[in-house]
């Protein structure tokens, strides 16, 4: 046990060795000047395919969700077109969702396959003991050390993704005698670089836990684990880079340094976290399972920065491609007649081509360009021009949950359940690297751009800190902003069973409170009376309900309807106008609402066996918020969307036929669709400006009688993006003498690009006023091209009488044929030998698009001329792997 | 023993473990955006190159492709180091007199446009610059002579603009270091009774514009030592203020460009002396290299 706890304790206090000396300074963090939006998923974009999917992977009785988890993960899907925040993950009965983002992150448990495959699934409408599942399912993964397989186990991998090698070690002791059980388990992921080019993973994980059971009725376990992660970027880019690179694998993100391939973005991603359970069983019919914890998460990216006049580094900026010569998607200017009179263009076009295909290194990030204007700037005493800047967004959690089952008799059982969470995000970025310069002005550059620096009319505006404005900024110094987010959850649930003959009957209601609070450590220049100290808490009392009747009328049938309603607090991430600057929360912040109901069937025909299941969802009054720098106007923007209403539906549905006990063919299909169904409102707040002038960027008049309306997003009808609304698989299993056989065509289709809010506001898309001719309004333009480029109809009384949203982009389907085959090797004394090797994307599908995103931008000057470039016909793409394959050798004795 | 085990193998994951973004400063002495070989000697002179071309230099907005290896030098006199000049260089003629010595003539200029926002690192004042016409324009952007290539503005005019960046490096070569001729960046003095304001139509034609020159004695029309020269919400199509400037009987205006130092400079009511590049459309028009081209004169 000494030896044990000691182990606990170092592996407390440890780090990544090599970051220790800077953790104390910079620790971590994340988002962007550049084009970053906290709606494109970050967190998803990060963690690994498989893990940016559903974790509902041990949900047994559920043969779609079962399956779907992993098979369908090279595309990224959601079950349902959910966003993770919906599914909730559990450790040892601990809510691990984190209450600034709503999700859990895989990250977490990054490199403890073997350390955490006891789990335990449900759907949203499902029974189970450890919690009141959201809509979107619950998973407790268990990892108290008596329920690991006594012996020891490594496992050693081998693949061509993110990572090249991974190697894992695994002991435990099983429940031994005197009432112990540890386990451990430490694994390392690496590659100096990865399936995507300039990009490297390092990773080590440790997990370690020790339980004492006391007797039949107390058992103490404590957990610890963390996985210090380094890793390198994929930055998605356009088509048109791609086709320039030859690769639909181009890296923007990365350049040569001394001719060693350098990357922009680098994550460090830490959390040690320990969890404290105490389980009590009373009796058979009694449990009370009770886990504290405590999280220090440290997750940071570095991003490039560049002061306000300095040319834009990244290598696929707009202005660097061919096609911002020129509009070449309008055909009166491509053709060969036109080009012949205009032949500069011609030539400008074929000089970007050029420099493009010459070689490799002019498409990437030119860090030794930065390197040089910086050392210009040092000569003439002046700050530096371009930097690394390293984003933090640390946060400290401290949780309790609390569950007891009591089984009342052989048809009632109940559970109730207590949550507490207490949060802390911590925001903040640091200088990374002056990349050879010497120091940094901190004040907002493009701010100064409006304002001055200090000029006579605005002399603070552009300050960062007015405590300290316009100080020099050294390697490892915060800058730029600074705040901590609070939010504290207390929840009460409870959930009634009643299971008797044909009926399964369960009803559930659960009662929460929220507080969210911000609290500024810098005085912002922009807003110096309500960015320094505390925002002062907003408060939400929620709550929900769940029934569910499940009835069968024949054996081997089960028919289930289920209904659900949840207000929920909006999240802390959404919750604040401009969070890196000032305290305001969001106008009309409310609780957000969700009905949910879905009826399905189970079924067995003999050897075929299957659920079909169709769901509805409604999300109402929700609250989203995107963050990204804004090249139109040249300053960081944050646009957030309230009373956002949603729909998902579909049917999803699997099939199992068994020939005999090897062979079996299964069908799994997921239909649906996802999309907004109102226009929301919309508050726009660009960081470099004051209240005064970010009040006159979000006026919107009404075209007819010039009065001042709400700004809005024409979101109406926009889907939801970056999942399959499609997906569809056939696949075959074959397991014949401890060989196993699996190959699996998946299709795949509809999926969507994240759209852009910012172009689809009000007061920049097209307004149209009609005419009315004997009580018929009309208007002067074609229904097609409002369905291509949007538009607000009014009509003579200045009603809006119709909205169209842009037309969203829908990528082509396709298919992806996986494989695996396996075997499973029994030896002497308790031992096996377990291989596998899989394949994925055998056909080398290289053109499925996974996600990506509209840019936030449109195609006209503020004069109202089109631009060359064509930001609505460029968004940016991320694309599914190609053929890649995976071996895993495990090693128990 | 297996607890030992465990720790040896942890040991060992830690060490592997080390920081693999861990870099350090690359040598960028002899870094450049433009030729690092030769691309030839000179053919021409700015002077010969406006007579040369003087049917193309006489139009508004005109401009014509070189398509042929003309070669010319001259010393980098404005840059866009100030932010109030947008993708600009100014070149100036090295002219060399049996009295005076070697000088840049300041009214012996030409701009050079190149497509992107932050040249001064790599084009200092001072500098003396080899180009190659070949493959680029000359003409006029409104009334100033300027090498480039054509765009369409955000107005949707086409317009003799900057030159890419990607051609600094076939087409441009620094001779020698800034040192060499920063010295020599001297503007040509004006008053109130200087030809060019006396007799100014005489003087506004391609051959001395653009002109990097002092203008002592101005007083700027608006100025209340409150108002700015260029406030975001006074701007035109092209982003920039006109503010009157009074030299004598002269008015001329004093362009500048919104959203840059330069342009949150309070007007002084008192006389000021002004550095910058002259041009003219319907008078004369000074734009202000940086923040330090005007002095307020006792």
């Amino acid at each position: 046990m000494n030896k044990s706890l000691s182990l606990v304790a170092l592996l407390l206090g440890m780090s990544c060795p090599s970051w220790a000396q800077n953790a104390a300074v910079d620790s971590l963090n994340a988002d962007d000047s550049s084009d970053f939006s906290f709606s494109e998923s970050q967190l998803d974009d990060d963690n690994d395919a498989s893990q940016a999917v559903s974790s509902l992977l041990s949900s047994a009785s559920d043969p779609f969700l079962s399956e779907v988890g992993y098979r369908f993960s090279p595309m990224r899907f959601k079950v349902r077109a959910y966003d993770n925040m919906y599914e909730q993950t559990y450790l040892n009965g601990l809510m691990m969702n984190d209450l600034e983002l709503g999700r859990f992150s895989y990250g977490l448990i990054g490199g403890m396959n073997d350390a955490t495959r006891n789990q335990e699934g449900a759907a949203g409408f499902e029974h189970n003991n450890f919690s009141l599942a959201g809509i979107g399912g619950a998973t407790n993964i268990n990892v108290r050390a008596s329920q690991f397989a006594a012996g020891n186990k490594i496992t050693l991998s081998g693949t061509n993704r993110n990572y090249v090698l991974r190697g894992m070690y695994t002991y435990a002791t099983g429940l031994m005698e005197n009432g112990w059980a540890f386990a451990g388990t430490i694994g390392y992921r690496w590659a100096k670089e990865g399936v995507i080019e300039g990009t490297f993973y390092n990773s080590f994980s440790y997990l370690l836990s020790a339980e004492k059971k006391f007797n039949d009725q107390h058992s103490l376990s404590l957990v610890t684990f963390g996985s210090p992660t380094e890793r390198a970027q994929q930055g998605a880019s356009t088509e048109e880079a791609y086709w320039l690179a030859n690769s639909h694998y181009y890296n923007p993100y990365w350049g040569y340094q001394d001719g060693k391939k350098r990357n922009s973005r680098v994550v460090r991603d830490y959390s040690p976290t320990a969890i404290l359970t105490w389980d009590w069983t009373p009796d058979q019919y009694k449990k009370l399972t009770t886990s504290v914890g405590a999280k220090y998460s440290m997750y940071s990216t570095t991003a490039l920065g560049w002061n306000g006049d300095a040319y834009d580094p990244r290598p696929d900026y707009y202005k660097n491609l061919p096609s911002s010569v020129f509009d070449v998607y309008d055909l009166d200017k491509n053709n060969p007649e036109y080009l012949k009179d205009n032949p500069y263009l011609v030539d400008q076009w074929n000089d970007l081509y050029d420099f493009w295909k010459e070689s490799k290194a002019n498409r990437q990030v030119n860090w030794d360009r930065m390197y040089y204007v910086n050392s210009v700037q040092n000569l003439a005493g002046d700050e530096t021009l371009y930097y690394q800047e390293r984003r933090h967004n640390d946060q400290f959690t401290l949780n309790l949950n609390s569950t007891w089952n009591h089984t009342l008799d052989q048809f009632n059982k109940y559970t109730l359940g207590v949550q507490l969470n207490h949060t802390v995000g911590m925001h903040y970025k640091t200088m990374q690297d002056l990349l050879g310069g010497e120091f940094y002005y901190d004040y907002d550059k493009f701010s100064a751009n409006d304002y001055g620096h200090g000029s006579a009319e605005h002399p603070t505006e552009a300050a960062n800190d007015l405590r300290d404005p316009y100080k020099r900024i050294y390697q490892g110094d915060k800058f730029g902003y600074d705040y901590d987010i609070l939010v504290n959850k207390a929840k009460l649930w409870g959930q009634w069973n009643y299971n008797r003959g044909k009926w399964n009957l369960m009803g559930a209601a659960y009662g929460e409170g929220t507080t969210i609070e911000r609290d500024g450590k810098m005085q912002n220049g922009r807003a110096p009376e309500n960015s320094y100290g505390k925002s002062g808490a907003a408060k939400f009392m929620g709550g929900g309900a769940k029934a569910i009747i499940a009835f069968r009328p024949f054996a081997n049938h089960r028919i289930k309807v289920g209904l659900s309603w949840d207000s929920q607090a909006p999240l802390a991430r959404n919750a604040f106008v401009a969070p890196r600057m000032q305290n305001n929360f969001v106008n009309n912040l409310t609780l957000e609402d969700i009905f949910s109901g879905e009826l399905s069937w189970s079924f067995r025909f003999g050897n075929l066996s299957g659920k079909v299941t169709g769901y509805y969802t409604k999300f109402m009054n929700q609250v989203e918020q995107t963050a990204f720098y804004n090249d139109q106007e040249s300053r960081f923007t944050y646009l957030t969307m309230t009373g956002i209403d949603k729909v998902h539906y579909g049917f999803e549905g699997a099939l199992v036929y068994q020939v005999n006990s090897a062979l079996s063919f299964n069908i799994l299909a997921s239909i649906g669709d996802a999309k907004y169904v109102n226009n929301p409102n919309a508050q726009v707040n660009y960081e470099g400006m004051n209240a005064a002038t970010n009040a006159q960027l979000n006026k919107w008049e009404n075209p007819v009688t010039g009065q001042a309306e709400s700004l809005r997003v024409i979101a109406k009808d926009v889907k939801v993006g970056s999942t399959p609304l499609t997906a569809l698989s056939l696949g075959a299993n074959y397991n014949i003498n401890n060989w196993y056989l699996e190959l699996d065509v998946n299709y795949y289709n509809r999926v969507y690009v994240g759209y852009s809010a910012y172009r689809r506001l009000s007061n920049i898309i097209n307004n149209y006023t009609g005419t009315s001719v004997d009580g018929m309004v009309s208007f002067n333009v074609d229904e097609s091209q409002l369905k291509q480029d949007g538009g607000i109809l009014f009509d003579p009384d200045g009603n809006v009488m119709k909205t169209y949203t842009p037309k969203l982009e829908k990528y082509d389907g396709g298919f992806m044929v996986d494989a695996s085959i396996g075997r499973y090797i029994r030896l002497n004394g308790g031992k096996a030998i377990s291989i596998n090797l899989q394949f994925q994307n055998m056909l080398n599908n290289r053109n499925l698009r996974t996600g990506g995103f509209e840019q936030n931008r449109d195609d006209l000057y503020s004069t109202g001329v089109a631009r060359a470039y064509k930001f609505s016909m460029n968004s940016k793409y991320y694309y599914a792997n190609a053929f890649n394959a995976f071996l895993n050798v495990n090693y128990r004795f | 023993m297996k607890t030992k085990y465990l720790y040896l193998i942890m040991a060992g994951l830690l060490t592997l473990t080390s920081c693999m973004d861990d870099w350090d400063k690359p040598n960028t002495d002899d870094y450049s955006v433009t030729s690092r070989t030769a691309i030839g000697e000179p053919t021409t002179t700015i002077d010969s190159l406006k007579r040369e071309y003087s049917s193309t230099f006489k139009q508004n907005n005109s401009f014509v492709k070189i398509e042929e290896d003309i070669i010319l030098e001259g010393v980098i006199l404005a840059n866009d180091k100030g932010g109030n000049l947008y993708q600009t260089l100014v070149l100036g003629q090295v002219m060399n007199d049996t009295t005076i010595g070697t000088f840049i003539d300041p009214c012996t200029c030409i701009q050079l446009a190149i497509k992107n926002t932050c040249l001064y690192p790599y084009f200092k004042i001072g500098q003396m610059v080899r180009v190659n016409l070949n493959g680029l324009y000359i003409g006029c952007y409104s009334k100033m002579p300027k090498i480039g290539q054509p765009y369409f503005t955000s107005s949707g005019n086409l317009r003799l603009g900057p030159m890419l960046m990607e051609l600094c490096k076939t087409n441009i070569q620094l001779i020698g270091k800034p040192a060499d001729y920063k010295d020599m960046v001297r503007p040509l003095l004006l008053t109130a009774s200087d030809e060019f304001f006396t007799k100014a139509s005489s003087y506004q034609n391609y051959s001395n514009v653009p002109a990097f020159v002092t203008i002592e004695g101005g007083v700027f029309a608006d100025a209340d030592d409150k108002a700015i020269l260029a406030p975001y919400e006074l701007h035109d199509a092209g982003y920039g203020v006109d503010r009157v400037l009074k030299v004598g009987n002269t008015e001329m205006t004093v362009r500048t460009s919104t959203q840059n130092d330069v342009s949150f400079l309070v007007m002084p009511k008192k006389p000021v002396r002004l550095t910058g590049i002259l041009s003219y459309y319907d008078g004369w028009q000074l734009q202000l290299r940086s923040v330090d081209d005007m002095e307020v004169m006792e």
